[in-house]
Order: structure tokens, then C-alpha cells, then sequence
């Protein structure tokens, strides 16, 4: 059981607290309530691309205004950005109490580790300004209408003259600008309290939580604003919570949670399901959806933060164009310091939202192949015998694997970058034997340094400082495995530097090129610390305090380790770091892999492992999984086997296990559950080549590796919901998962107008906008390809994906009723740089009018026709297509024997076989050995 | 699908080789060379009747539903009983999908023929270990080339197969030593039981004759004159004495008692600190001083523990501890004034008697007591001091007695021992109690013949018991056996049960199981943890040596 005494509720936590009661009080206003924050007109400056002016915000009080500069950013890609920050703490005007060190300033940076570019300003746009409003036209074909009321400040977001976005139409809008502290005496309590003078001030100057005292040097500093999302009644993302796919209500009422969702980095323990507490990660991106529109925000900010969420039916909204009534979803940021800065995306299809945020935030790492095969871990394997050991009953019992894992174990006393010498006496040699089947190694690193005498990596972290301060600007000390340990400050450059030095392969002694990293405890986890993390009045690199910098911090310490990674090699066979990362942030992507932490051995953590992956999909972080088996706990054998089942269509596919459970490794299940979870390994292997292919295209377009229904399906209203099942990235492959036990069946919502075929049977579902019913014995993965498709495939196992690189493909062609489907296949070396330059193939293939042909998918103009290209495909010249497999071919193909194919200009007849598919299940033919290269253009005629 | 490697050498195929040395397609081992003779159609093994032309055979796809038209190919490697759903492409019906062919089939001239697991074929990997001929990678993937190195692999394999030859001959002949030694170790017990019989059966004829003289000896000491219990003076200065002396003990119990409460509302305090300590503390941090407190913890906690005054027991304590009164246990008024028993007026009657006629009365009295307390008509008298004679008597009997029992529970535990299973040939008796060590990681595990395995800490010498030996079983294995023969092989092994070890934090009570393998000294190999707090041992000793061949034999004939 989580324990809640150890985490924050929303009224423990003094902004939130003082957010909510603001947001309370204005709604005892009604519509009497008038915001305090006003444009002033003559501050509006309309640039190039962009609108400055300052925000006044009167205090009831009186004395001057304060003063608040605002900056609206207009993209070219169609991204608006507000930017609110504070004129005297910008002066650094502002006088910090215990004679702190932290910087004055809100904390401006977290653009720099979230984004990769500030967008190019949008040169078409064009801006006017009256006294009430300034009003932006932008966009493509200036479809996108921002409307800036002066008055009280807010601004109405049209995409083609229809309102889709409001911020601060609520007039939550609160940014607690500075004061000095003053002692007050007792004054008499108002009826009504003003939300900014009567306001609950009793955690402005220090906070207490968990026996830890939190010095708050700058007073209270939050900002809260109100996003309202007019006329949508689905809002996905800001991972990650055990939570549905699409959100829920935060205030209260049937079904609804108490508290707002959560994002503060955290090590929860034992964590449970159906909450908005918060977790390990935190990407503060929400996508709004309703039949045929999505729109989007971006909460930049890295300090603690929490959303409320209230869905307001509404009889009809004089502002859309929505008639009739429909639901607005109102939400509720507040984050505890830092500046107020909000991209919002108007869509108009889920694509183009991700899109547009993966374009600022960076695309999804392409992962070297191996990464998207079988992890084997567990906490822990004990020595190196022991992992030669796994690895060889692996081969013995013909199971796939890719990477075996390390936890904490392998190291001498937890001093990382060190190994136990009894244990392992000789990683290089473990690390030969994997590598003699292309097979990797994971060890893991944490953030938190040992303090222990004749420990060179403390020793120079200590004499170079580069560790993180606490408020009085020394050497923070706090627990977490080691015992007393120091935390690595990854904001510092010179930090960086120094953990690329010791990760070379003569710094970290053991480790070969097959050896990569694991990331874990970078929330930061402190085991004595409050919430079991940092104090917030810790001191980071430039003096931030890490209340500024809290959700951003896992980030930078997996960039570190990126940037090691990347240069064990030099530079002319530099290959792509894998590294899996606990803590994350927006951005992380860019990195490795996430998984969901520490989850039970339970069916309801396997259920909820399907939207929790799916969530993160579409919050642009789709490198994502779940430990296979659970975490804690021993799973049954039918639990275990499902969840295999599961995991084969995870984007990050790894099994991990307590070191108080039983070993569970996939060869020890038995009879029959060894051959079923076989299998489900096989499988995942076999579609290694769609997954490769659906990985790069998140790489170019930041689509999501796994697809919820409303994604897929945008004008399908009956499945906004739907949170689990989902497809394979573009391939149609539709997977559902059984997450229950003892299940005989499962049923699969089909959307109307759609056809489907089972993957293993070939039998016929149509999709009529409801459910359909298959049975589902232990053997049986719930599974259906979509028609029009074309799947690529390797249906030779091996041991592991390495060992496939120069077997031939299967293509697997599902026809529409109109006898058309189309698909790609991108392949590169898997773990280099090359494709960079090149050294890639990328084939389209489109069956049509009974011709399959393959093209190549970029246009010739484009096409880099360097030495690393040439090189490449002169090695994959001889890979060929194996067969093609076309279901739902009409009947009379029956009588066709043979097919042309036409490669290079010369025609050969080939082989073709026919299966006539009997009662519900659709004809199949089969070419057998085109013989086609796969690198090459070429078609067949049916 | 299965298990490749258990068909992996086949030794006798060596044999064939020459007379099946025709034109086999590529991987076809010469036992299944029969299949593949036609030369214009291929019949699938498994389902004769589909027939396909010869130039499907090896060509890449995979046609049968058993695999068996590509058995020099990894086109059918996919095949499983759980993949009946596309051979080729198309879903199939009842098929059996089970692979026809136990792998790809290496020639290695010079070496061993072997299978090697159709997965591995074309992989752009050497599998030297199973294909020293490389013939595995024939078409060469990516560039790779693996050379033929059958020559050096089977010089080396035959070298070292001399060695294990002279080594297995070396454990033979010390385990007929061991046999030699277990069986003098056998008599020797069998000459014990024979002693001891002997001696118990002097013994049963010595005890008659001293409970004889023991009887006697009563029997005199019975009629002696009871002189007169002292005066009832003496008796109520006694009865004084006692109640001082039990009121004293009543005291004391009381302050026992009342310190006894106050432990035990301490004891009740601390389990309650312990408690909340262990639902508190977070198992996620691994303190391992924290782990061993909250393990230490629950074992206590598990452990029965002795109700300390349950309310039965307090009452009977209240009652004890009650001042002795009118109503109380014992009224110490009729003790202090004793009455006088019938026995005691019989007794003085004869003072009032001449003394001639009161030596008669005397030892008629006497006799008549004797005969009445013989037949149980009165109790012999509780005060009567025994004579050195009678002592001396008692005493003789008593030191014969212990030793006939001693005697007789020796020989049950020798008789015992000689029905007890030591294996074949009695052998594990030559070994009992020796122990044999192994250093691993951080541990040295010990394993005591037929006495207890233990794991014992090199940072603090800590000693934990995984196991107490209860019985000898036999396992089936599949291991390889590698170079040095230090390693199981695979059939039937004798295997060593030690169960009931030390209790494991959140987990069962240690056990191990050491599974054995002839070798020429007697050497623990490896030591796993197979589940938690299960450990497995592998163990090369010369004691199991013909039994595993004999093992070996018996399985040859099925």
C-alpha cells in the first residue's frame, strides 16, 4: 500500500492550497468577479512575430500596481506562447530572507532543457490593437485568431473563427508577486474573503511537512491560471499518474478524484491505481479533443505543479459555434515558482498537436534495434555466472532476448562504476558471451554518490564541487542506497563534462561497447529528504533553488549520461545511447526509454499499465513500458503469461522483478506457459520490423509508437474513452490485451465503416460501432490487422534481433473490400549514426488496381546518395522479400497459379498459393519467393 | 520445438556415416537419409501425404507443416504446436506443427556429428560449440565465414576426453575404495550390534538376580520395628518451620509475580514498537540494518511463544499465593497438635506388656504387618528410612537398568543405521560427516554429507543452515558438460535432499538440493539459488560414479 502520510495533499501543500481557495473564492463571486490582472493598452508593443506589453495587477490594498511583462509568441508551425514573468524580480529588486544565495530571479530556464528550439516566428502575421483588445491573426493561411483582452487580462484562442481555448476566462489567473515579510498583528476576519489581500498567508514565509522544514527564502512566488477548453469534453496527457487515459474531474463528486492531478517528481512507493497523485515523471502537455478537433497546452514550468480538472455541461455557448450545448472542460494550473509560461496548439488533428509539441520539445530518440527487443531483468542477477547462466538457458530453451539488466547489486557497495569483485569477478568475459549473440548489457547508475572514504568518483565530486548544495551553499548529505550519499548536480556543465570522463571504457573497467545504462532514483529519490526527495531550499547549479528546477533535474542527470554514452565511441563510430530513465520530464524523449517505477504483481497494475503507456504516447514521450510480471509480488503463472502477451506490444518491453520474489525468468514457467510466453516473444520479434518502422517515423513526426482510439480514429466519439486497446503505430495492427483472469473471452470496440481480419485466424470482422466478442484460451493474443494495411515481418526466430539483420522479409498485405492497402518499412544498421547520412532504406509500398509495388519512400531529389549510403544498401542487397501474404483476395484468384514480378525492368513468373477462406474468415494467397530485393524498386502483378 | 540439445550427440551415428554417405540433402542427419531418397517428390514426414516437388526441399520456405522440406534452412524455425496457424502463410487445421527434425545436422569430420537448433542457421553466427565444421553458416549472411575447425576442436576434445577417460577410471576406482571403506564401516556397526547383544542379554540375566535381592532386602527392611516418629513436639516444631518457610515462598512468588507483570507489560510495550516499526518502515529503502531488524523481528514473531500466565495460570498463582487460613490449603492447628493414627495405638500397646511376651507380640506384630502391607491391605509407612542394604541393592539394579537401556537404544540406533539408505553399495557411509567448501561471491557454502549445507559469511563469518539432510533422491538433468567435466551432463542423477533450513525473510525455510556427479574427488562445482531461499548444488563426487552409469544404462534401454 502507498503510504499517503509520506506525500503531499493538495491542502498540505501551502500554493495549492492558496490556488484553490482563490479559484473557490471567485466562484462565490459568480459573475460579479473581476480579475485583478489588466493589459495595460500602452505597453503593447506589436512585433515581428510576437506582442510585448506588462500585466498590471492591482492589489486591494492599493500602493503601486505590480508590474508583470508578458510576451505572446506566434510560430510559424501555429504555436502560440504567453510568457508572464515579474519586473522586480527580474531586477533582482527583491531582498531574500536567512541570507539565502538563491537566485532572485523567476527561474527562466526551463526552456533551455525542455526545448530544442524557440520555433521560428510566424513572418505572416499580423496584429491590431484597440483599447479594448489587440487581436492576432496567425497560422497557416492565418487560420489561427488570438483575441487579448485588455481588461481584464485574458486571451481567446479561434482556430477558423471558432473559440477553442480561453485563458484566464475564469479569472484564476494569480501570480504571487514579491513582498517583504512583515509582521502582522491579528486583524479581524472579512465575510468575504479577497482572494488576494484576505488570503490564507499562514505558508507564505516557511512550510513544514514530514518533520522537514522548508526555508522559503523568496516568499511565496506561485502562479495559477485557467485553461478552459471550450466545447471539449475529453483531455488527455500530463503524465505520469495511475490514471485513465482521459482525465478525470478533480473536485469532487461520483467518480471524480478530491485531489487536482499531480507533478512532482516523486519515488512512490508501492504506488496505487486510479489516482491523481503524483509519480515519477511529469510531461505538463494536455491535449483537448472532440469529434474532429484537437487542441493542446504546454505548461512550461519545472517546479511543483498541479492541474485541477471540472468538465461545465453547458446549455449553449454563445462563443462556439458548437450549437445545441456540449460540455466546455475547465482546468486549473498553479506551480509553485517560475515563470508562467503556456504554448498553446490548436490542432486541428491529434497528429499535428503532437506534432506541433514534438517539434519544440524534440522528437523521440531513434532507439538502437536491440532496444526494441526483450529486456531480461531483475533486482538482481548475482553474479556474472549467474547472468551467463540466464543467457544460456535462454538459447537452450530457443527464447529471444536482446539485454540482460543489472540492479544495484553489481556494484561493490553500491560505489557505482565499480563491481563487486567476489560477484563479478570478470564482467568483460559475461559481457563477450552476450556479445557473441549481439546480445547487451544493462548496468544501472544512480544520481546519488556514495560519501565513503577511498571512493575516487566522491572523492573528486567533493574537490571539484560539482555536487548539489543545500540552503546554507554546502555539499548536500542525505540516504538513499549507499547509505550517506552526495547527488551529482547535473545543471553544471562542468558536471557533465566530468561524468563523460568517467564512463570511458578505461574509466569504468568492465565495460565493453555492448554495455549500457539504466538511469533510476533521478526524481531525485532521497530516501530522508521530505516527500523522500530534496528540499525544496536546496541550491543547484546558478544558484536555482531546487524548488525551481525539481521536475527538471531527472532530466539533466539522463542527459549527462547521453552525452557519455555518445562519446565512448569516437566520434567516426559514434553509436546511439540507450538509456532508461525513471524521472522524466518534457523533452526526456530526446534520451531513452521510461518505465511506470515500481508496480505490483497484480492484474489491476497489468490493466493499468495499457493507459498509463498510452497516456505518455500522446504526451510525446512514446518510448514507454511497464515491468512485465510486476515489480513487487509473485504473479501466477497465467498472470505472468499475460502479461508477456501484453508486453510484446509495449514500446519498451523489459520484464523486472523484486529481489524478494521468486525467480520468473520466461524458461522457468513451465508446461504450458513457457511455449505461451514463447510465443509472445516470438511475435513481437517476428513484428520487429513494423515496430523499427513505427519507431522512426516517431523519430520525424513525434506520432505516437502505440495509438488510442481517439488518435486513430478522430470522428469516432463512441471511443474517446477507449483506454485499452490500441493499434501499432500506422501498421492497423490492433492489439487488446486480456488483463483479467480466468478470461474466456474479450471484446474489441470496432469503429463503424472499418474492416478488420484476426492476425493469427485471417477470420472477418467488420467494425460497426460496436463491440465484437472473440475467445480468448491462454494461447490466444487478442490481435487484429485493419484492412488496407501492409505489415512488414521476419518469420525467421533467432536468438536475438542482431541475428535477424539478413533474414528475408514477409510482407503481410490486409485489402480493403476495395482491394487496396499500403504501407512502409524503414531499416537502417540499428545502432549508428549512419542514417544520418543516408545509410538507410525506406520503402513505400502501395497494392492497387492488383499491382504491389515498392517504391522508395523519399523523393529522388532528397536523397542522400553519399559513401554511407552506398555502402548500406550494397550490404543489404541481397535481402530479399521471402513471401507475400495478401488476406481478403476475392475468390476467383483461386485459379491464378502465378504471379509476374517485374524487378530492374525484367519479369519472371513466380509461384502464388490460394486458400479459400470458408465461413467468416477471408481467402488468403500467397507468393511464395518473389525473390524481390528489398532495397529495391520493384512490383508483382496479380 | 523441445529439448535440441538431448539429441544433440549422437553417438552412435558415427557408425553410419559411411553406409549413409549418399548424395542427403543439406542438414539431413543419416538417421532420418531414408526421408529424403526420391528424387523427383518430397513426402512431409509427419503427413506423408502432402508431396511436394523435390526442388522444394531446401529452397527457403517453408512447405510442410513439420518443417521437414527444410532441414538445411532456418525457413521453418518458427514452427511450434502453438503456431499451427501459418505453415507458409495459410492457417492450417489439426496438423501436427511439431518440427520433424531434431535440428540442422553438422557433419564435424573430424569431430563429433551434432544438431544445431534451426534458429541458428544462416545467423551470421559460429556455432563452433555444436557445428565445428561452420557448415552451419553456409550461405554466408553479412559476410561471415566460418572455417572448418572440426580438426583442432576435435583434437582438443579428444585430449580432453582422454583425460576425463583416465579421470572417470580414477573415480572408479576410488569409489570401490569408498564402497571398500563403507563397507568395513558396515561391519564394523554389525560387529557392535553383535557385542551388544551379548552384552544386553548378560545384562537381562544380571537385572533378574538383582531385583531378586533388591525384593529380599525389602522385604527385611519392611518388618523392622518402626521406631516411634518423633514426639509431637518434633512434628509441630517441624510443622512451625515449614509454614515459616512456605510463607516466606508465598512472599516471593508474589514479588515474582508482580515483576513477572511489569516484564511482561514492557515485553507488550516493545512487540508494539517493533510492530508499528515493521508496517512503518519503507522495504523500498533497503537499510540493511533496518531489514535485519524487521527480519529478526519476524522470526521472533513467528516463533511459538510460551504463554507467559494465562488467566488459568494467574488463578491457580491467586490461590497459591492466598495467606494459609481456616479455609486455606492446609490447616497447620491439626499439625501442630497431631492426633494419633490406629497404627500408633497398636504400636503402644506393648509397653503395657511383659517384656518376654512383648518380644512374641513384637514379632508376630511384625510378620503381620509385613503380610498385611505385602497384600496391599496397608501402606508401607512413608517415614521408613532405608537401610544401606537396601540402598546398596537399589543401586545395583538402577546402574544395571541404565545400562541395559543404554545397551538396547544403542543397538536400536546401530540396527536403525544398517536399514538406513546410504545409497548404492551402501556408499554415502564411507562419506558420512565430512564436509567439502566452496568460495563463492561473498559467501563460502559448505556441504556436510548426509549432515547440513551452509552458507557462511566472509565479512562476518556468519553461518546459515540452508538445509539438514533428509533424504536421497534421484533428478533428471540436461546440462552441458563443460571441457574440465566439472558439470552434471544430462539423465538421471542421484540428488541429495537437505530441507528444513533456516527460516528465510519473506520466504520459506532454506533448502537445498545437491545434485550429484561422478567425478574423480569429492568437490562442490556450483551453487545457485534457483528460488528464493531454494538453493541448488552441484557436486562432483566419486560415490555416485557406476551408479550413473548404471542410470545411464537404464536409460540407453528405454
Amino acid at each position: 500500500m502507498v503510504k499517503h502520510e509520506n506525500f503531499k495533499t493538495c491542502e498540505q501543500s501551502g500554493f495549492c492550497k492558496r490556488n484553490r481557495a482563490y479559484a473557490d473564492n471567485v466562484a462565490t463571486y459568480g459573475n460579479t468577479w473581476a480579475s485583478p490582472y489588466t493589459l495595460d493598452p500602452n505597453s503593447v508593443r506589436i512585433r515581428h512575430g510576437y506582442v510585448t506589453g506588462t500585466v498590471l495587477k492591482s492589489l486591494k490594498s492599493g500602493g503601486q500596481a505590480v508590474q508583470l511583462p508578458v510576451k505572446l509568441a506566434f510560430l510559424e508551425s501555429g504555436v502560440a506562447r504567453v510568457t508572464i514573468d515579474e519586473f522586480k524580480r527580474q531586477q533582482k529588486d527583491i531582498g531574500l530572507r536567512h541570507g539565502s544565495q538563491a537566485r532572485k530571479e523567476r527561474y527562466n530556464e526551463a526552456a533551455a532543457w525542455a526545448l530544442v528550439t524557440d520555433g521560428e516566428l510566424d513572418k505572416s502575421f499580423s496584429g491590431e490593437e484597440s483599447e479594448e483588445e489587440t487581436v492576432v491573426r496567425y497560422g497557416p493561411k492565418q487560420r489561427y485568431r488570438a483575441v487579448i483582452r485588455h481588461d481584464p487580462f485574458s486571451i481567446d484562442f479561434f482556430r477558423d473563427d471558432e473559440l477553442h481555448i480561453k485563458i484566464n476566462g475564469r479569472g484564476l489567473m494569480n501570480v504571487e508577486h514579491w513582498r517583504a515579510m512583515v509582521v502582522k498583528v491579528e486583524k479581524g476576519k472579512s465575510e468575504k474573503k479577497d482572494p488576494e489581500d484576505g488570503e490564507d498567508e499562514s505558508t507564505w514565509w516557511e512550510e513544514t511537512f514530514g518533520g522537514n522544514i522548508d526555508s522559503k527564502p523568496r516568499g511565496p512566488e506561485s502562479v495559477g491560471m485557467d485553461i478552459s477548453f471550450i466545447g471539449y469534453q475529453h483531455v488527455y496527457g500530463i503524465p505520469g499518474h495511475a490514471s485513465s487515459l482521459s482525465l478525470k474531474q478533480t473536485r469532487g463528486g461520483p467518480g471524480n478524484y478530491e485531489q487536482p492531478y499531480r507533478l512532482y517528481n516523486s519515488d512512490v512507493f508501492e504506488y496505487e491505481m486510479d489516482s491523481p497523485m503524483t509519480l515519477y515523471g511529469a510531461i505538463p502537455l494536455m491535449q483537448a479533443h472532440r469529434k474532429d478537433s484537437t487542441v493542446g497546452v504546454f505548461w512550461l514550468n519545472a517546479a511543483e505543479t498541479w492541474i485541477d480538472i471540472v468538465k461545465q455541461k453547458v446549455s449553449s455557448n454563445p462563443n462556439s459555434l458548437v450549437t445545441g450545448g456540449g460540455t466546455d472542460t475547465e482546468t486549473h494550473w498553479f506551480s509553485e515558482s517560475g515563470l508562467l509560461d503556456v504554448f498553446v496548439f490548436l490542432g486541428p488533428s491529434p497528429k499535428d498537436v503532437v506534432a506541433q509539441y514534438s517539434e519544440l520539445t524534440g522528437y523521440t530518440q531513434l532507439p538502437q534495434q536491440f532496444a526494441l527487443g526483450y529486456h531480461q531483468c531483475r533486482w538482481n542477477y548475482v553474479s556474472d555466472e549467474d547472468v551467463k547462466e540466464v543467457d544460456t538457458n535462454f538459447d537452450k530453451n530457443n527464447i529471444p532476448y536482446d539485454v540482460i539488466w543489472l540492479d544495484i547489486e553489481y556494484t561493490d557497495g553500491k560505489k557505482y562504476f565499480t563491481w563487486d569483485p567476489h560477484a563479478f569477478p570478470d564482467p568483460l568475459g559475461m559481457e563477450k558471451q552476450l556479445n557473441d549473440q549481439e546480445r547487451k548489457l544493462v548496468v544501472i547508475i544512480d544520481p546519488h554518490i556514495k560519501n565513503v572514504d577511498n571512493y575516487a568518483v566522491v572523492k573528486e565530486l567533493k574537490s571539484m564541487s560539482l555536487g548539489v548544495k543545500d540552503k546554507n551553499n554546502k555539499l548536500f548529505e542525505g540516504w538513499c542506497w549507499p547509505g550517506s550519499s552526495h547527488w551529482v548536480d547535473c545543471f553544471n556543465p562542468v558536471t557533465i563534462d566530468w561524468w563523460r570522463s568517467l564512463f570511458t571504457y578505461k574509466s569504468f573497467q568492465g565495460t565493453a561497447p555492448n554495455v549500457f545504462l539504466w538511469n533510476d532514483m533521478n526524481e531525485p529519490s532521497v530516501f530522508n529528504g521530505p516527500e523522500t526527495t530534496m528540499p525544496k531550499d536546496n541550491i543547484h547549479h546558478g544558484n536555482w533553488e531546487h524548488r525551481d528546477v525539481h521536475n527538471i533535474n531527472g532530466m539533466t542527470f539522463v542527459n549527462a549520461t547521453f552525452e557519455a554514452l555518445l562519446h565512448r565511441d569516437p566520434a567516426i563510430s559514434r553509436r546511439r545511447p540507450f538509456i532508461l530513465t525513471r524521472s522524466y520530464y518534457a523533452g526526456s524523449q530526446r534520451l531513452g526509454a521510461m518505465w511506470t517505477g515500481d508496480n505490483l504483481a497484480a492484474w489491476s497494475h497489468l490493466a493499468a499499465s495499457i493507459p498509463m503507456i498510452l497516456t505518455h504516447n500522446v504526451a510525446g514521450f512514446p518510448f514507454a513500458g511497464a515491468d512485465v510480471g510486476g515489480f513487487f509480488g509473485d504473479p501466477s503463472k497465467e498472470l505472468l503469461t499475460r502479461w508477456y502477451q501484453a508486453g510484446a506490444f509495449y514500446p519498451f518491453f523489459r520484464a523486472h522483478a523484486h529481489t524478494d520474489t521468486r525467480r520468473r525468468e520466461p524458461y522457468l514457467a513451465g508446461d504450458p506457459y513457457k511455449e505461451i510466453i514463447t510465443q509472445a516473444l516470438r511475435l513481437r520479434y517476428s513484428l520487429l520490423p513494423a515496430w523499427y518502422t513505427t519507431f522512426h517515423s516517431a523519430s520525424t513526426t513525434g506520432a505516437p509508437i502505440i495509438q488510442p482510439h481517439y488518435y486513430a480514429h478522430p470522428s469516432d466519439e463512441a471511443g474517446f474513452a477507449l483506454d485499452d486497446q490500441f493499434y501499432v503505430g500506422s501498421t492497423g495492427l490492433l492489439a487488446k490485451p486480456v488483463t483479467t483472469a480466468g478470461a474466456e473471452s474479450i471484446s474489441i470496440y470496432l469503429p463503424p465503416n472499418t474492416l478488420y481480419y484476426d492476425y493469427f485466424t485471417y477470420t472477418i470482422h467488420p467494425g460497426t460501432g460496436s463491440t465484437i466478442t472473440i475467445p480468448t484460451p491462454l494461447d490466444k493474443i487478442p490481435l487484429l490487422m485493419r484492412a488496407g494495411h501492409i505489415i512488414p515481418r521476419k518469420d525467421h526466430p533467432r536468438r536475438s534481433s542482431g541475428l535477424m539483420r539478413y533474414d528475408p522479409y514477409t510482407l503481410l498485405i490486409t485489402l480493403t473490400p476495395e482491394g487496396t492497402a499500403n504501407g512502409d518499412l524503414y531499416i537502417d544498421d540499428g545502432e549508428s549514426y549512419d542514417y544520418q547520412e543516408g545509410a538507410f532504406i525506406h520503402r513505400n509500398f502501395t497494392f492497387a488496381l492488383n499491382s504491389l509495388s515498392s517504391l522508395d519512400f523519399e523523393d529522388e531529389k532528397q536523397r542522400n546518395k553519399g559513401k554511407k549510403r552506398r555502402e548500406y544498401v550494397r550490404q543489404m542487397d541481397r535481402v530479399r522479400v521471402e513471401k507475400i501474404i495478401i488476406v481478403g483476395v476475392p475468390g476467383s484468384w483461386q485459379a491464378r497459379k502465378e504471379v509476374r514480378v517485374v524487378e530492374d525492368g525484367e519479369g519472371r513468373g513466380v509461384e502464388m498459393g490460394f486458400e479459400r477462406g470458408g465461413a467468416g474468415t477471408a481467402n488468403v494467397a500467397t507468393v511464395k519467393d518473389p525473390g524481390v530485393r528489398i532495397g529495391r524498386d520493384w512490383r508483382v502483378e496479380f | 520445438m523441445g529439448r535440441l540439445e538431448a539429441l544433440l550427440i549422437v553417438g552412435f551415428a558415427a557408425c553410419f556415416i559411411n553406409a549413409a554417405e549418399g548424395p542427403r540433402p543439406r542438414g539431413v542427419g543419416p538417421e532420418f537419409a531414408r526421408f529424403y531418397e526420391s528424387t523427383d517428390t518430397f513426402s512431409c514426414i509427419s503427413s506423408p501425404s502432402i508431396q511436394l516437388p523435390i526442388s522444394h526441399v531446401n529452397d527457403d520456405f517453408c512447405d510442410c507443416p513439420d518443417g521437414s522440406d527444410e532441414p538445411g534452412t532456418s525457413a521453418c524455425a518458427h514452427l511450434s504446436s502453438l503456431s499451427p496457424y501459418t505453415v507458409g502463410a495459410v492457417p492450417i487445421g489439426d496438423v501436427n506443427t511439431t518440427l520433424a527434425l531434431p535440428g540442422y545436422y553438422c557433419k564435424n569430420k573430424g569431430h563429433q556429428p551434432s544438431y544445431v537448433p534451426f534458429t541458428n542457421v544462416n545467423d551470421g553466427v559460429c556455432d563452433y560449440q555444436l557445428c565445428c565444421d561452420g557448415s552451419d553458416e553456409w550461405a554466408k549472411v553479412g559476410g561471415i565465414k566460418c572455417d572448418d575447425r572440426c580438426k583442432e576442436i576435435g583434437k582438443e576434445w579428444r585430449k580432453l576426453d582422454e583425460q576425463r577417460q583416465k579421470s572417470a577410471s580414477n573415480a572408479a576406482k576410488r569409489r570401490k575404495e569408498l564402497v571398500a571403506q563403507a563397507a568395513i564401516l558396515r561391519q564394523e556397526v554389525e560387529v557392535k550390534i553383535h557385542t551388544l547383544e551379548t552384552e544386553i542379554q548378560a545384562e537381562e540375566i544380571k537385572l533378574k538376580g538383582l531385583e531378586a535381592n533388591l525384593a529380599e532386602a525389602e522385604r527385611q527392611q519392611r518388618g523392622k520395628v518402626v521406631k516411634r516418629p518423633g514426639s509431637g513436639g518434633k512434628l509441630s516444631m517441624l510443622a512451625q518451620l515449614a509454614r515459616d518457610r512456605i510463607e516466606e515462598l508465598r512472599e516471593a512468588l508474589i514479588e515474582v509475580r508482580s515483576q513477572r507483570d511489569m516484564s511482561k507489560g514492557r515485553i507488550a510495550e516493545l512487540e508494539g514498537i517493533l510492530t508499528t516499526f515493521k508496517e512503518e518502515y519503507n522495504p523500498n529503502f533497503n537499510d540493511e540494518g533496518v531489514k535485519r531488524a524487521v527480519r529478526g523481528w519476524e522470526d521472533y514473531a513467528a516463533r511459538d511463544k510460551p504463554t507467559i500466565g494465562d488467566e488459568a495460570h494467574d488463578r491457580d498463582l491467586d490461590e497459591i499465593a492466598k495467606p494459609d487460613s481456616e479455609t486455606g490449603a492446609i490447616k497447620w492447628n491439626e499439625w501442630e497438635e497431631p492426633e494419633e493414627s490406629d497404627v500408633d495405638v497398636l504400636y503402644k500397646i506393648e509397653a503395657y506388656l511383659p517384656a518376654p511376651f512383648r518380644d512374641w507380640i513384637d514379632k508376630k506384630l511384625r510378620d503381620l504387618r509385613v503380610l498385611l502391607i505385602e497384600n496391599g491391605v496397608l501402606a508401607p509407612s512413608s517415614d521408613v528410612g532405608s537401610s544401606k542394604e537396601v540402598e546398596e541393592a537399589r543401586n545395583a539394579l538402577k546402574a544395571t537398568e541404565d545400562s541395559l537401556k543404554n545397551n538396547r537404544n544403542q543397538l536400536n540406533t546401530h540396527k536403525e543405521d544398517l536399514e538406513k539408505n546410504y545409497g548404492a553399495d551402501d556408499v554415502f557411509r564411507a562419506l558420512k560427516d565430512q564436509c567439502i567448501t566452496k568460495d563463492s561471491g561473498e559467501y563460502t557454502y559448505e556441504l556436510c554429507w548426509l549432515g547440513s549445507t551452509k552458507q557462511i559469511s566472509k565479512k562476518n563469518n556468519g553461518r546459515t543452515t540452508m538445509g539438514n539432510f533428509v533424504s536421497i533422491d534421484s533428478v533428471t538433468v540436461d546440462d552441458e558438460v563443460p571441457p574440465d567435466g566439472k558439470g552434471l551432463g544430462s539423465g538421471v542423477r542421484v540428488a541429495l535432499r537437505y530441507e528444513n533450513g533456516q527460516h528465510c525473510w519473506n520466504g520459506p525455510n532454506r533448502s537445498t538440493l545437491v545434485v550429484l556427479a561422478c567425478a574423480e574427488t569429492d568437490e562442490l562445482w556450483k551453487i545457485t539459488e534457483e528460488e528464493k531461499c531454494v538453493y541448488r548444488m552441484e557436486v562432483g563426487t566419486p560415490a555416485v560414479c557406476e551408479v550413473a552409469e548404471k542410470a545411464q544404462t537404464l536409460k540407453d534401454e528405454l
